[in-house]
């Protein structure tokens, strides 16, 4: 499994525990609004998972938030050691 | 809209009339002890004084409820009342309620977000802790606005938030939130500020807007007290697991009261003459 699709199990997994749809979710997915519709608990939810499984997560680590879901496909490919 | 099991409806209905009494709403307490019927009576005639509901007015209550708020003002006042919801087993209960009270008040599943309902209809939109639940503030607002008639009035009360909370303690405060949403639902709280704003915006001009946080703070001891009284009762409705998670829900709630990140606001607006 690569470090993508291990991003995108935890991202589906709390979609699932969050009884939202995992139809279509693609990078370019947005995190709010008319995306994934997430409102500040649950991507603090969201974030807390992230950080569970990797250690760090886009939510708590940048200084601003990510928007949609290959900002944080992104942000583990940029921090995840050559 | 929501497809809330009747026998569910029913369970939550009787149980939360153990623990808030017959009018599901906080209190405004004149002192902390101050019964919660008493209280919570109070609420609404805070409400009624900035309505001016007359006989005959036409009265839209989005977020109905059970449907006692739209029956007193029909039987109380004479008003023509129109109650809203999404849930059509509050629809069913409401208009059970009207019908046992031979009271002339309609209840209809409509949203109040988008309702629906023909413009200037209404001399008054009544919006008693609902404000809340509806993820759309500016939609239920514009709405509001778009069904009063020329000079008529809109009045609201609701848990409102009172600062900015960052996402880093959001995130920190998880559990606190979770705990909320589990017992009362899917809640997004506003500033008093951005109601009046956003009515401002609308061409409303705004009568009152008052924080009434520490004259609600009470309701949480009462809440508890009442909790204490009926546990096997409650238990037998909620649950073991249900009734900790209320009682646990009222402390969440008082903390953030205390600290200053939620509170209660109350807001009367007038729709200009033409």
């Amino acid at each position: 499994m690569t470090d993508q699709d291990k991003t995108l199990a935890v991202i589906t997994q709390f979609l699932t525990r969050a009884d939202k749809s995992t139809d279509d979710v693609s990078p370019t997915t947005g995190l709010y609004g008319d995306g994934l519709e997430l409102d500040s608990l649950e991507a603090a939810e969201l974030s807390a998972m992230l950080e569970d499984e990797f250690g760090n997560d886009p939510f708590s680590s940048g200084d601003e938030l990510p928007q949609t879901v290959g900002d944080i496909l992104a942000f583990y490919e940029v921090a995840a050691p050559a | 809209m929501s497809t809330q099991p009747a026998a569910h409806y029913d369970r939550v209905h009787e149980a939360w009339t153990l623990i808030m009494g017959e009018e599901f709403h906080y209190g405004h307490f004149a002192t902390p002890t101050t019964a919660l019927d008493v209280a919570t009576g109070a609420l609404t005639s805070e409400m009624l004084e900035l309505a001016g509901i007359g006989e005959g007015d036409r009265v839209l209550d989005i977020g109905c409820g059970t449907g006692r708020q739209s029956c007193d003002l029909a039987e109380q006042l004479g008003a023509k009342v129109l109650g809203i919801t999404t849930s059509a087993s509050g629809v069913a209960a409401a208009t059970a309620l009207a019908r046992s009270r031979g009271v002339d008040a309609r209840f209809e599943q409509r949203d109040g977000t988008s309702n629906g309902l023909p413009d200037s209809s209404y001399d008054v939109v009544w919006a008693l802790e609902s404000s809340h639940l509806m993820r759309d503030r500016a939609g239920l607002l514009s709405e509001s606005v778009r069904v009063l008639a020329p000079e008529g009035r809109l009045v609201l009360c609701d848990i409102i938030r009172k600062r900015e909370i960052p996402f880093l303690e959001v995130r920190d405060r998880r559990h606190d939130f979770a705990t909320l949403r589990a017992a009362f639902g899917d809640a997004h709280m506003e500033p008093l500020e951005d109601y009046a704003s956003r009515l401002e915006a609308l061409g409303m001009t705004v009568l009152e807007a008052t924080d009434v946080s520490a004259e609600t703070l009470p309701t949480f001891a009462a809440w508890r007290a009442n909790v204490d009284a009926h546990t096997d009762t409650l238990t037998g409705l909620l649950g073991e697991q249900g009734v900790t998670d209320f009682v646990q829900a009222t402390h969440v709630l008082e903390a953030f009261w205390n600290d200053g990140t939620l509170g209660y606001g109350i807001l009367a607006a007038t729709k200009a003459s033409q």
